[in-house]
C-alpha cells in the first residue's frame, strides 16, 4: 500500500521544523539569561510598586495606629470606606478631578490635534517648532506651577498688570474664587500639556498613507470632509492612546493644586490625591487615607478598562474597512 | 530601663508594619516623595569615640540675613567640643515639614536626632509616640527656666513632649507715616481698624489697606483664632475633647472678615494670602496695617525695605464694645527629640543649651530678634530696648490654638477651610459658621475624612 498517508505529527513538523536539541538547549540557555538579566528590576518592581499596592488594599480595610514603631493595624474595617463615601471632602474631591479630567483632556485633545495639524504642514522649521512646543511639557510640574502662581499672583502678577493696562480696572482676583481657581489650574495644565498630545498625534498623523489623501481629493472631497472622514477615523487609535494616558495622569492631579491653590479657596480644587496625601500625612489618618488612594485607583482602572474596550472595537473596525 | 519599657509599650499593637509601607503609600498615590536619612550618626559614633554628630533638623528661622541656626551649633560647639551638631534643612512649609517627620519617624529612623517643630505638633505627636517624652529625661526644675504658659502648650496628657525654643504672636504692624499725616490714632478695635484702612485707599495714601494671612493653610486658623476669642467664644471643652464652636459668634467673626474685602480695607486676594504675601505687600509700602508675626519688624526694616523707620507695632485690635487689647494668637517653635535617637544624651545638652540664657540672648538680640522663652531672659530690660515687638509683649494677650487635641490638623482645616470660603465671598459667613461647626464635631471625633 503505496498510500502517502503523511502522519499528522509530521504535518505539525513539515510547518514548522523541530527545534534542534541544540537550539532548545539554548533557548533555555536564553530564558534563564533573560530572567537573571530581568530579576534586579522585578524586585526593585516587586518592593516598589507590587508590595505597596497590596499594602495599600490592606491598610485601607483595616484600623491602622501610627506610632513610633511604625504602622500597627488593629482590625479589619469596612469603616475606612464608609468615613469616605459618606464624607463631603471626598464627594467633592471625585467631583472636582471628575470635571478637571474631563475639561482638560477634551481641550488638550482638540488643541493637540490642530497643533499637529499645523505642525505636518510645515514645510520648514518643524524641529525648532516642536522644540519650542515641549518646553512647558519638560518644565517640571510644581516648578511651571510656581510660575503661574506668579502670573496670577494678583498684586504683583503679571496678568494684573496686563488687566490693569487693557482695562484700567483692578486685577482679577483669579485664585481666590472656586470656578476662577478651577479656570486657572485648566488653563495651566492644558499649557502644559497640549505639546504632549501633539506630538502623539503628529506621530499618527506622520503614518496616515499619503494615497489616502490623493484618493480623497480625486473624489472631490473638500478638506473638511477629508479631515472629518479619512484624518479623523485613521487617527482614532492614535487619539485612543493620547487620551488614556491623559486621563491616567488628569486623575492623579496633584502637583498643580498643592503648589497652585493649596485646594483652596476652602476644598474647592481638592483633588483626590491631595486629599488622600492630607488625610495620611497631615491628619495621620492612614486607614481612610489608603481607601482614598485605593479608590482612586480602582476608578481609574475601570475608566480605562472602559476605555480599551471601546477603543479596541475601533480598531477592529479600523482594520475592516481598511 | 522601665522608663525605656513603659514608653516602648505606645506602640505595642497586634501587627507593625515598617518604613516601606509608608514610602509605599506614595508611590500609590504617585504623589510625593519621601526621604528617609541615613542615619549618619552611628557612623560618626564608631569611628572616633571621642565626638558624637547629632543632626538638628530645622526649618530656615530668618528669610534674610545671618542663620540663627547656624549661630546657636557655633556656640553650642564651642562649649561642647566633644558633640558636633550637623544641621539639616526642613521644609518651610508647616505641613509638608510635619509629613516628612512623620514618615521618617515612624520608618525608625535614626536621623534626625532632634528636631524643631511647631508649637502646635504636641498633640498629634505625642499621642503617635513620634517625640520624646522630654519629662521622663529631664527633672522638673529644668522646666521652670521658661516663661509661663509654654511648658503647658508643649505637653500632652501630662508629659512635656517639646522644649520651647522661642515664641511668636500676632502683632499689628501700621505705617507710622501715614497715620500721622491723617490724624488717625492707632486703632483700637476691627470696626476702627476697617474704617481707617478704607479710608487711606480710598483717599489714595496707599494702594492696600489691611493685609493679613487669609489662605487656606494653617496661617488662617491663627488668625480666626484671634477674632473669635475677640468675641469670647471657644473653639473645644475644658478637656479638649468636644466641639463647642458658637456658631453666632463665628458668623459675626465671618461677616466681619469679608467686610474688610467688601469695605475696600483689605484687597480681594488677600484670601490667597500667607505670611510672604502680606509682607510683600507691607515691605513695599503697599499696606497701611499687617497683621503679623514678630519676624515682620526686622524684616520691615532690613535693606531694601521701603518702609523703613516708618512702622509702628502695636498689640492687635478687638471688637467694639470689648477690653483692649485683643487676642494674640500664639505661634513659636519647639525642639523635640526624636524617639528612636541613639545620641540622647547628647540630644539633651543641645536642648539645655539653646533654651539656656546665653543661647537665648543670641536668639533675642539683633538681627535675630526673636522672643526668647527663657524667662530670665526676657526679663532683661537691656533686651527689650532692642527689640520693639518685645516691648509691646507685656501688653498684648494671648490665645492658642486648639492643638491639645490629637485630632487638631482635622481641626484646623474644619477652621480654615471654611473662613477662607467666606472670605472669598463664595460661601456666606453663616452658612460657613454651620459647616465650620458640623466639621468640627466630626474632627473631634475622628469621623469622616
Amino acid at each position: 500500500m503505496a498510500t502517502t498517508e503523511i502522519p499528522a505529527r509530521d504535518v505539525a513538523a513539515a510547518r514548522k521544523p523541530a527545534p534542534s536539541r541544540r537550539a532548545r538547549t539554548s533557548n533555555r540557555h536564553y530564558a534563564r539569561v533573560g530572567w537573571g538579566f530581568s530579576s534586579p528590576a522585578l524586585v526593585v518592581i516587586g518592593a516598589f510598586t507590587i508590595f505597596p499596592i497590596i499594602f495599600a488594599v490592606v491598610l485601607s480595610f483595616e484600623n491602622v495606629n501610627v506610632t513610633a514603631a511604625g504602622f500597627s493595624l488593629q482590625g479589619a474595617t469596612v469603616g475606612n470606606y464608609h468615613d469616605m463615601v459618606s464624607s463631603g471632602l471626598w464627594r467633592h474631591a471625585l467631583w472636582f478631578t471628575t470635571i478637571y479630567t474631563v475639561v482638560t483632556v477634551a481641550v488638550e485633545l482638540a488643541l493637540g490635534t490642530i497643533f499637529a495639524l499645523v505642525l505636518e504642514r510645515l514645510s520648514g522649521g518643524r524641529g525648532i517648532m516642536m522644540a519650542l512646543l515641549l518646553i512647558p511639557w519638560s518644565l517640571i510640574t510644581v516648578i511651571s506651577a510656581e510660575l503661574w502662581s506668579y502670573i496670577y499672583n494678583p498684586t504683583y502678577g503679571i496678568l494684573s498688570e496686563i488687566w490693569h493696562a487693557v482695562t484700567g480696572g483692578s486685577a482679577p482676583n483669579v485664585l481666590g474664587y472656586p470656578l476662577d481657581a478651577t479656570i486657572a489650574l485648566m488653563f495651566a495644565d492644558v499649557w502644559k500639556t497640549t505639546p504632549f498630545v501633539a506630538i502623539i498625534v503628529l506621530a499618527g498623523l506622520v503614518m496616515i498613507p499619503t494615497e489616502m489623501f490623493e484618493a480623497a481629493e480625486v473624489d472631490g472631497a473638500s478638506g473638511w470632509k477629508t479631515f472629518w472622514r479619512v484624518t479623523v477615523p485613521l487617527l482614532r487609535p492614535t487619539l485612543g492612546i493620547a487620551v488614556l494616558f491623559r486621563v491616567l495622569q488628569a486623575f492623579g492631579l496633584f502637583d498643580l493644586p498643592y503648589v497652585l491653590t493649596g485646594g483652596g479657596p476652602g476644598t474647592s480644587t481638592q483633588s483626590l490625591a491631595m486629599l488622600g496625601y492630607n488625610t495620611m500625612f497631615t491628619n495621620i489618618d492612614f486607614g481612610p487615607g489608603a481607601a482614598v488612594a485605593v479608590s482612586t485607583a480602582v476608578i481609574v482602572l475601570i475608566l480605562c478598562l472602559v476605555f480599551l474596550r471601546a477603543f479596541k472595537q475601533q480598531v477592529g473596525k479600523e482594520t475592516i474597512s481598511a | 530601663m522601665r522608663r525605656t519599657r513603659a514608653y516602648r509599650s505606645t506602640g505595642r499593637g497586634r501587627r507593625r508594619w515598617g518604613a516601606f509601607g509608608v514610602g509605599g503609600m506614595v508611590a500609590v498615590m504617585g504623589a510625593a516623595t519621601v526621604s528617609v536619612t541615613a542615619p549618619s550618626t552611628s557612623a560618626a559614633v564608631t569611628h572616633a569615640a571621642k565626638t558624637t554628630t547629632i543632626t538638628w533638623w530645622a526649618s530656615p528661622i530668618s528669610t534674610s540675613g545671618p542663620d540663627l541656626r547656624k549661630a546657636l551649633i557655633t556656640a553650642f560647639e564651642k562649649k561642647n567640643p566633644g558633640i558636633t551638631v550637623k544641621l539639616q534643612t526642613a521644609p518651610t512649609n508647616t505641613d509638608t515639614n510635619r509629613a516628612d517627620l512623620v514618615t521618617t519617624i515612624s520608618g525608625g529612623a535614626k536621623s534626625p536626632d532632634i528636631f524643631m517643630g511647631d508649637v502646635i505638633w504636641p498633640g498629634q505627636f505625642g499621642a503617635h509616640g513620634l517625640a520624646l517624652p522630654l519629662s521622663k529625661y529631664l527633672p522638673k526644675s529644668f522646666f521652670k527656666r521658661f516663661a509661663s504658659g509654654l511648658v503647658e502648650g508643649a505637653s500632652y496628657k501630662g508629659q512635656v513632649y517639646g522644649a520651647p525654643f522661642f515664641q511668636d504672636q500676632g502683632f499689628l504692624y501700621y505705617r507710622k507715616d501715614l497715620l500721622a499725616a491723617a490724624h488717625m490714632p492707632v486703632p483700637k478695635t476691627w470696626e476702627q481698624l476697617r474704617t481707617d484702612a478704607a479710608t487711606l485707599v480710598k483717599q489714595h495714601k496707599v494702594k492696600y489697606g489691611f493685609v493679613f494671612e487669609g489662605g487656606s493653610y494653617e496661617g488662617g486658623t491663627c488668625n480666626f483664632m484671634e477674632y473669635y476669642a475677640d468675641t469670647g467664644g471657644k473653639v473645644l471643652n475644658a478637656t479638649d475633647t468636644q466641639s463647642v464652636l458658637n456658631v453666632a459668634k463665628t458668623t459675626k467673626v465671618l461677616s466681619f472678615l469679608r467686610s474688610l474685602v467688601t469695605s475696600g480695607a483689605s484687597p480681594g486676594a488677600v484670601d490667597t494670602f500667607q505670611e510672604p504675601q502680606a509682607m510683600t505687600a507691607f515691605q513695599n509700602g503697599q499696606a497701611a496695617f499687617l497683621r503679623n508675626w514678630d519676624y515682620a519688624y526686622s524684616t520691615s526694616q532690613a535693606s531694601g525695605s521701603k518702609v523703613i523707620g516708618k512702622v509702628g507695632v502695636a498689640p492687635l485690635p478687638t471688637f467694639a464694645g470689648q477690653p483692649y487689647p485683643g487676642y494674640s494668637n500664639i505661634g513659636g517653635w519647639n525642639l523635640y527629640i526624636n524617639p528612636h535617637s541613639v545620641n540622647r544624651a547628647a540630644d539633651l545638652k543641645f536642648i539645655e543649651f539653646v533654651t539656656g540664657p546665653e543661647a537665648q540672648t543670641i536668639e533675642a538680640r539683633p538681627p535675630f530678634s526673636e522672643i526668647p522663652t527663657n524667662a530670665s531672659v526676657r526679663a532683661n530690660p537691656a533686651i527689650k530696648r532692642l527689640n520693639p515687638p518685645f516691648a509691646v509683649l507685656s501688653r498684648t494677650k494671648l490665645v492658642p490654638r486648639p492643638a491639645q487635641n490629637p485630632n487638631y490638623p482635622k481641626i484646623s482645616q474644619a477652621i480654615y477651610t471654611n473662613m477662607n470660603s467666606a472670605l472669598a465671598g463664595s460661601t456666606s459667613p453663616s452658612a460657613a459658621a454651620n459647616a465650620m461647626a458640623s466639621q468640627l464635631k466630626s474632627a473631634v471625633s475622628n469621623t469622616g475624612l
